[in-house]
């Protein structure tokens, strides 16, 4: 079975007049790097609070169907219990540090699950290392940038050990650069760590080149769901709105021409590449 | 229009928030203001209004001095729009809300009940005009928050993020209207990091780093300056990219293509050959 | 104005009394509190105050004590100035000296405490004097949130003036009025504020196991035992020379109005 599965799950919130998953289907194996994106009320955000038990444990409405993450299906398990199974990241990262420094940030979730104190520093030493958080060990919140604050947040998920990281939205509060080192160490977890990661991101052009899926939500559906290149140049794409790579748009703009490149281009590098290619051919 | 003289500024007489900025901003100019948090930008902008007035230096607002205005009167020409919208939403309904700045504001009966009107029709609020703000989505209550602004009729409006948690249909939307607003003679101010969002629509950028402007002038060139971009946290725009991959293969393609369409005309220059 | 507030603030620093563990660290400012209150004569307070200074320049603090005592003296003026015309002792003015020595004592005791403890420890202190974790973690989120509301508050008055609320103008019932608008987004605000943190904490598992575990604990240590030791004894001997011993004359100094 994969590590995760939605299986026909819909869902309602106590006291809305819509859904806000309907008829959600879709699984993801060990080692993937899921993008989910879509317009604003999409339901993106529904999906990743389901993946944790938050859907329906914390945030309470009516159920359809069901999920299954790693094994366990989510109307039994309680968020406690899926906490080092998926870890969840959230978008402002000022809300999702609770003490009053990192140590004792990174410490908190296995200090809940009591993990032993020797595991709980061991770890905390771990991420402090994976993410370069020496400098900030000591810190207040308030003395760090929203950028340190989110790696902080990633961090602090990840003591959890999970095996999967969930992560919605964490750059959309960040400057561009921040944005940039955020996005590149979840690429880096999943490529040198074998994390298994399921992003919710608006700006594509970051995260298609190392996302291995692409799923594309609109009202509470899933309507495309396959690799970057196939996904994005999709008509329905632009269509709903979504921040299409500007490389991409080329692509699609030279094809109505009749001008064909090899494949759909993610990057403006690869977009001159492909068309140095074209030029010898 | 707005005119800003060597302004300093610290908070609570330490933290040194400005170090000396001037500038000047024209009637009818669409100007974006970038930099890291911290930099100064929201800062600057509170001293547009008279939220914050300056140490040293001189503000000039539509050619009076705002020392001599009130917070109220200054607001009546430089609409501030907010990033976070639950800062300021508080009554029960979306018309009330729009009506209570105005009053504030000194308008009429009249003139706020007919600019209110006015205003949700422009915006495309009027279904929801007696919903509470708070029964809303985050979409909606943000351009609730700027319709209170707009309803007042400033000639400068300046806004602080307000990409921020909107999807590209929304932000195409919100460009169209600055846009439209910009056309009909309004001065338009954003504060932001999204550099598409300013490549494609704003033609001016001032860069601040550090409680000073390290850059203003023409957008393609201060957002294509790599020492500027540094400081300010700050990527190089995704055509800006595409445009200096495909010069160093073909160097006949510039490196400071900023549109689509350009873009789209370079490559199909290079390949219409082959075709 | 409120700079005196600034010596019940932690500081970090690394200082003899910084590394002492916080429950040693209680019992001596508790101690130190009550030898303050016990007494109420100008040089027995003296002494007490001068004998703290040693602690507060042990941890470094000296400098931060004198500004924040500086910022007193406001207060304590107006204390001295009204006591003395309103008290009904014999000797008014002595009295009221007395009286502000005693308040500066009491405040440098908890100072000593304040200063030097950072509150996570307080927080992990007291539940290792067993407090529920609940309830010291709800403590140390307090401190966490504190300052992030106020910024909120601030943000909430910049943006309702630039829609014309005038904050201090007008007559007692406008000015009440005014505060509506500031209210209430902040109270929405921090409702979603406090939604969003509990559903990361939720998600990290909060509450979550009976045996939660503790990366650190605080450890009693020789020199805690010594202070905590020295606290009891000083507190002992004070309490018993307060009530069975008669002090030499020149302790009971007062001031001849």
């Amino acid at each position: 079975m994969a590590l995760v599965e939605f299986a026909d799950f819909s869902f309602k919130y106590l006291g809305a007049d819509s859904l806000a998953l309907r008829k959600v289907s879709a699984s993801v194996n060990e080692g993937e790097y899921v993008v989910i994106t879509g317009p604003s009320g999409c339901g993106k955000t529904t999906l990743c609070r389901t993946a944790n038990g938050l859907v329906p444990h914390f945030h309470r409405g009516y159920i359809a169907g069901n999920v299954f993450i790693d094994g366990q299906n989510t109307r039994d398990a309680t968020v406690a219990k899926l906490a080092s199974t998926v870890g969840l990241v959230f978008q402002n990262p000022a809300n999702q540090l609770v003490t009053l420094n990192v140590e004792k940030e990174l410490a908190f979730g296995p200090e809940n699950l009591g993990v032993v104190p020797e595991e709980v520093r061991q770890r905390v030493e771990e991420i402090i290392d994976l993410l370069n958080l020496e400098h900030l060990r000591e810190k207040h919140p308030h003395e760090m940038s929203g950028g340190e604050q989110q790696r902080v947040a990633m961090g602090a998920t990840l003591a959890l050990k999970p095996k999967v990281l969930v992560a919605d939205e964490p750059t959309s509060n960040l400057d561009p650069r921040s944005a940039e080192l955020i996005l590149d160490i979840i690429a880096n977890l999943n490529k040198r760590n074998g994390m298994t990661v399921i992003l919710v991101e608006h700006r594509l052009d970051l995260v298609a080149k190392d996302a291995s899926r692409i799923i594309l939500m609109d009202k509470g559906q899933i309507i495309a769901d396959g690799i970057p290149r196939d996904v994005l140049s999709m008509d329905i794409s632009s269509e709903i709105g979504v921040g299409i790579p500007k490389a991409t748009q080329v692509y699609k703009r030279l094809q109505a021409k009749g001008i064909e490149l090899s494949r759909v281009p993610l990057t403006g590098e690869e977009l001159a590449l492909l068309v140095g290619e074209a030029k010898r051919r | 229009m707005i005119m800003i003289e060597d302004v300093h500024f610290a908070y609570d007489g330490i933290y040194t928030a400005l170090q000396g900025v001037s500038l000047q901003i024209e009637k009818g100019e669409c100007v974006a203001i970038m930099g890291t948090n911290g930099a100064g930008k929201t800062t600057l902008v509170k001293h547009m209004n008279g939220l914050l007035r300056p140490q040293h230096g001189r503000v000039i607002v539509d050619g009076a001095d705002a020392k001599n205005l009130s917070i109220a009167e200054l607001s009546r020409i430089v609409g501030l729009v907010w990033q976070n919208p639950d800062h300021q939403l508080f009554l029960d309904s979306v018309r009330k809300e729009i009506e209570f700045g105005l009053k504030n504001l000194g308008f009429t009966p009249e003139e706020t009940d007919a600019q209110c009107t006015q205003t949700l029709k422009n915006l495309g609020l009027e279904g929801l005009a007696e919903r509470s703000p708070f029964a809303l989505s985050g979409g909606e209550r943000k351009r609730v928050a700027l319709a209170t602004v707009l309803a007042t009729e400033p000639q400068v409006l300046a806004l602080d993020e307000p990409t921020i948690g909107q999807d590209a249909q929304q932000k195409e939307l919100l460009a169209r209207m600055l846009m439209d607003l910009n056309d009909r003679g309004r001065t338009v101010i954003v504060v932001t990091h999204d550099i598409e969002f300013v490549i494609e629509h704003f033609p001016r950028t001032i860069a601040m780093a550090e409680g000073r402007i390290v850059a203003d002038g023409s957008t393609s060139s201060v957002l294509s300056n790599e020492d500027v971009l540094e400081r300010c946290s700050l990527t190089l725009p995704q055509l800006t990219v595409a445009a200096r991959a495909l010069h160093k293969a073909f160097p006949q393609v510039s490196e400071r293509l900023t549109l689509l369409s350009e873009l789209e005309d370079a490559v199909s220059g290079i390949l219409g050959g082959t075709q | 104005m409120m700079s005196f507030l600034e010596v019940f603030q932690y500081t970090r620093q690394d200082s003899a009394v910084h590394n002492l563990d916080p429950r040693s660290k209680m019992m001596l400012a508790f101690t130190l509190a009550v030898i303050s209150l016990l007494f109420l004569n100008i040089i027995p307070l003296m002494i007490i105050l001068m004998a703290m200074l040693p602690l507060l320049a042990a941890a470094k603090s000296l400098r931060r004590w004198a500004r924040s005592m500086k910022g007193m003296s406001y207060l304590l003026l107006f204390i001295i100035i009204f006591n003395t015309l309103l008290s009904t002792v014999s000797n008014p003015f002595s009295h009221s000296i007395a009286l502000a020595i005693r308040l500066l004592a009491l405040m440098t005791s908890f100072s000593i405490f304040f200063l030097t403890v950072h509150p996570d420890q307080l927080a992990q202190a007291l539940i290792q004097m067993r407090v529920r974790f609940e309830f010291a973690f709800a403590m140390s989120m307090a401190m966490r949130y504190v300052p992030t509301l106020g910024q909120e508050a601030y943000a909430i008055m910049d943006a309702q003036k630039a829609r014309g609320v005038e904050l201090d103008k007008g007559n007692v019932l406008k000015r009440i009025r005014n505060i509506v608008p500031i209210i209430v987004p902040l109270i929405i605000v921090s409702i979603r504020r406090a939604l969003s943190v509990a559903e990361s904490m939720e998600s990290r598992g909060f509450g979550a196991s009976e045996n939660r575990t503790y990366m650190e604990l605080l450890r009693f240590r020789r020199r805690d035992w010594a202070v905590l030791f020295v606290s009891i004894l000083l507190l002992v001997g004070s309490i018993y020379t307060r009530l069975f011993v008669t002090l030499p004359i020149w302790m009971l100094f007062q001031l001849p109005f």
